[in-house]
């Protein structure tokens, strides 16, 4: 895969914001190019690869925002991107809130970040991967319809900011996912796996093949049953989205401006004594960490839950300021378009004391979670969600996969009745990692 | 200058032997202004564009993009679909194939009343102002606003060997308004948003009381609403709730790409008697609408497409692709997010066509029930007909009249199950869900609608 030169073009953008009389600026260029073989249907269907570039501009005078981005790093296109923030800029109201851009600081590097194999990937070899994972699902069981994906991505990308940030940053991240669909009349056996790395030699497409054709078989049969209270056992895929949703909701300006259900959760304890979550950007070789945050603010270890009591919000330097507080370096930027977000890096929650056949068999009667989305309403807390996968669990085993099954109730309630975490888990991107967990109790709603 | 760029790659293609080749020109200007508790504090304004070439050679699909707009990019990304191509013809593979149309020659430019790149923004932000104060001063309950304006203008031009040739230019305009209530520890979110293929005249003409208001409304009420009982019941569906409800349980089972590779649990259905015989499900790109267009990204010209009629499946959404292997006919339903991105089979406006009961007549057998109004978001897993929507507000329906005010609802449903329990259908259809679909990594404007109509029988997860 071939690169390109960011710095001139970012530093042409600089040199034409110094001169407006501007209070801060900064300007983003990225470069990007991915390839992706996609499946669809019995085998491979088409070959993708795209080449993006693009620059955005970022402009604040009397604290009014103004923000603008081109696909294109061209001389013209570049001054017509930074009058038009400039001349928003001017146009938009102040906002109080507003404290100013970080300086820079300098900060360790982050190792392991960006993989030759995958800068030098071909499409001959790239379309191995896909074609590897269908045989391994083959060889679970022959006759699948799949969809699914490999793909490969670089990027660099160059950050300068009025304040004297200068930083340059390259990433590789190789992604690959397969569904299975069997069928045996109008019974349906479906499901999927997945994996991403930095790194293409962490991808084994036999591994995601076989554990996805394996789990869909699984699905055969399933069947529905009645509304209940039962305990949940939430398998690391469907913790996950559990506790991403939760550290979400502590992230940034929604959090400190009181509009998420956590807002007020500071200082409270709102799980037991055992759940630990730590948020850390440092991690080498994982997907979700860097060096910087999107603003050029050094990542680091957090400890957000401890003894089950929230001690931090993850902060851009936006809503921090709002806090008075320095920036925890969370902030997100979506490539060269708009504005900051702010957002988790690697979630790492610490492991318990039990297996998860242990939690199963300690389970007179629950719900095998394999695959939901505990995504609440982000301002109350309520999640009201379909299980996707699941199996009910019947004297300490998994009797049969269940369907048209709902689960109800509110994201700490599910938090606070955590009463089992597995020893073992599984960690995501190289960084994440989520144990399984047994939720005490939930609305079950089904026949 | 663009349409030679294309010229220049299809005569490329053609001479590199590809037996069909595709060069689609993309770009998007688009503006937004974020107001905040009465604060204009962000004003944006971005372009992209650049150009997607999709290749057939050696009979698979090679689809390569750039956003360098220059001969030797172009030569190149050409160069790149073509290995793509190469690259997976050596494997075992899904054989490309595309259904044989006659090529379109056409320009259109959707007029609009105002254009609302003439609008000075200080003007806009006068009237967004205007808009988020209505709502901040409804209620002294009301705690936080946020209102994103946001215009785009479209522009894509699609040649390919066939012969085709189009232009077509859409003006987009959208406004949404998310309002927070609170009271004691207690706090509800309350949102509206309305969009369509359209000026800044849309902005001019909006009702407060049928945007913010109604949004603050909303936040302010749901604050007293109760949790929903659980489990299996009737309920009766607003236009928003039974636009999403379409789009989720059918609309994507529909898509031509899903029934082709197996992903459809329609896919072996058609001609057959899957719902109730008062339903009636139309795809139409050519009535007005957020997902409104004259062309599809193929270039294949747009007609309304009736997947079920009176209860039986009569058809599938085609893209070239998708018809050539199933045998029916590309009408349009191929679109792409961007030039970025190969065109997939999408819907458009989507809707139940309209019965001939009223709400009352609709409502007076329900002894117990739920009253769905307004659509959060939702989603369909094909391959096993299962889907999920998430509700903004409802109501229980107590001996046919609406009671208690609820929150926090979704239902959940199995298609081939649930269409057959569809047992009666309005007349008040309305076109007013305008929003984004995602699908296969792409996001793609849509709307979708209903009139009011009941399904008994469907599975409503909640608290109680």
């Amino acid at each position: 895969m071939e690169s390109l030169d960011l710095s001139a073009p970012a530093e042409k953008a600089i040199q034409l914001l110094r001169g407006l009389n501007l209070d801060f600026y900064d300007v983003v260029a990225v470069y990007s190019k991915t390839i992706r073989i996609n499946i669809f249907g019995r085998s491979i269907k088409e070959a993708i690869s795209k080449v993006n570039v693009g620059l955005g501009v970022r402009v604040f005078k009397n604290k009014g925002l103004g923000v603008a981005y081109s696909q294109s790093l061209d001389e013209r296109d570049i001054e017509e991107t930074v009058k038009k923030a400039a001349k928003y800029a001017r146009v938009a109201q102040p906002d109080p809130y507003f404290k100013g851009l970080p300086g820079p600081v300098k900060a360790q590097e982050v190792s392991g970040l960006c993989d030759k194999e995958i800068i030098n990937l071909t499409l001959e070899d790239a379309s191995k991967i896909p074609r590897d994972m269908v045989d391994a699902c083959e060889s679970v069981r022959r006759g699948g319809m799949y969809y699914g994906e490999f793909s490969a991505n670089y990027s660099k990308f160059c950050l300068l900011v009025s304040t004297g940030i200068d930083i340059e940053s390259e990433k590789t991240v190789a992604s690959a996912y397969i569904q299975p669909v069997y069928r045996n009349g109008d019974d349906v056996g479906s499901s999927y796996e997945f994996d991403y790395s930095v790194c293409l030699s962490n991808i084994d497409p036999y591994w995601i093949g076989r554990k996805a054709a394996e789990k869909a078989i699984e699905q055969f049969g399933s069947r529905k049953i009645k509304s209940g209270v039962l305990p949940l056992i939430l398998l690391p895929e469907a913790s996950s989205t559990l506790f991403r949703n939760m550290l979400s909701a502590l992230s940034g300006e929604r959090a400190v401006k009181g509009r998420t259900f956590a807002s007020n959760l500071l200082g409270k304890q709102i799980a037991p004594e055992n759940l630990k979550i730590i948020d850390d950007g440092t991690i080498p070789g994982a997907v979700a960490s860097s060096t910087y945050d999107g603003e050029g603010v050094p990542k680091r270890l957090v400890k957000v839950i401890e003894n089950g009591t929230v001690l931090t919000f993850l902060h851009n330097s936006y809503s921090a300021g709002i806090m008075n507080i320095e920036s925890t370096g969370h902030a997100i930027r979506n490539g060269y378009r708009g504005n900051i977000d702010a957002g988790p890096s690697n979630i790492r929650v610490k492991p318990g004391d039990c297996t998860l056949d242990e939690i199963i068999k300690e389970t007179k009667k629950g719900i095998l979670v394999a695959n939901a989305s505990f995504t609440p309403n982000i301002v109350s807390g309520e999640i009201s969600t379909t299980i996707d996968e699941g199996f009910l669990i019947e004297n300490g085993e998994k009797v049969f996969p269940v369907k048209n099954l709902m689960i109800g109730g509110h994201i700490l309630e599910f938090l606070k009745n955590i009463d089992l975490i597995s020893k073992e888990g599984r960690v995501f991107g190289g960084g994440h990692f989520f144990p399984a967990i047994r939720v005490r109790e939930a609305k079950i709603s089904g026949e | 200058m663009v349409e030679d760029l294309l010229r220049f790659i299809i005569e490329r293609g053609l001479a590199f032997g590809a037996s069909f080749c595709e060069a689609r020109y993309f770009e998007e200007k688009v503006n937004s202004i974020n107001v905040e508790n009465g604060v204009a504090k962000a004003l944006s304004s971005g372009i992209l564009r650049g150009i997607g070439i999709r290749v057939i050679f050696d009979g698979c699909w090679g689809f390569a993009s750039t956003n360098i707009l220059s001969v030797e990019s172009a030569e190149k990304t050409l160069r790149d679909a073509i290995s793509g191509a190469r690259s997976i013809a050596a494997h075992k593979n899904e054989g490309a194939q595309i259904a044989d149309v006659k090529p379109s020659v056409d320009k259109v430019f959707h007029k609009v009343g105002i254009n609302p790149e003439d609008v000075d923004p200080e003007i806009k932000i006068k009237r967004i102002l205007d808009l988020e104060r209505a709502a901040r001063e409804f209620s002294n309950r009301v705690k936080d606003t946020l209102i994103n304006y946001r215009d785009i203008i479209t522009k894509v031009v699609v040649h390919n060997s066939l012969g085709t040739l189009v232009e077509e230019v859409t003006p987009r305009t959208m406004i949404s308004c998310r309002v927070i209530a609170k009271e004691n520890d207690l706090m509800q979110a309350g949102y509206e948003s309305i969009g369509n293929v359209a000026g800044y005249e849309l902005i001019e003409g909006i009702n407060v009381e049928d945007f913010s208001i109604k949004a603050a409304r909303r936040a302010v009420s749901l604050l007293s609403a109760k949790a929903p009982p659980r489990g299996k019941f009737s309920v009766v569906v607003d236009p928003k709730v039974g636009g999403l409800f379409i789009h989720e349980a059918i609309g994507h089972n529909s898509e031509g790409d899903l029934v082709y590779s197996g992903q459809s649990i329609i896919a072996d259905k058609l001609r057959q008697k899957i719902a109730s015989e008062i339903v009636t499900i139309i795809d139409d790109p050519t009535i007005q609408g957020y997902g409104k267009f004259t062309y599809d990204h193929e270039g294949v010209r747009a007609r309304p497409h009736v997947i079920i009629k009176d209860g039986v499946l009569v058809g599938f959404l085609h893209s070239l692709e998708s018809a050539a292997k199933l045998g029916g006919i590309p009408e349009g339903s191929a679109r792409a997010q961007s030039h970025h991105h190969p065109p997939i089979v999408r819907m458009s406006n989507i809707y139940l066509a309209p019965g001939d009961m009223t709400l009352e007549e609709i409502l007076e057998d329900i002894s117990y029930g739920l009253y769905l109004s307004g659509s959060e978001y939702g989603y369909v897993e094909p391959e096993k007909g299962q889907f999920t929507c998430k509700i903004e507000e409802a109501w229980l329906i107590e001996k046919g009249e609406l009671t208690e005010h609820l929150r926090d609802v979704a239902i959940s449903g199995l298609i081939l199950e649930i269409l057959k329990n569809i047992t009666a259908v309005g007349r008040d259809l309305r076109l007013e869900m305008p929003g984004m679909c995602s699908k296969s990594g792409q996001n793609i404007y849509v709307d979708g609608g209903a009139p009011h109509f009941r399904i008994d029988g469907i599975v409503v997860g909640g608290r109680r």
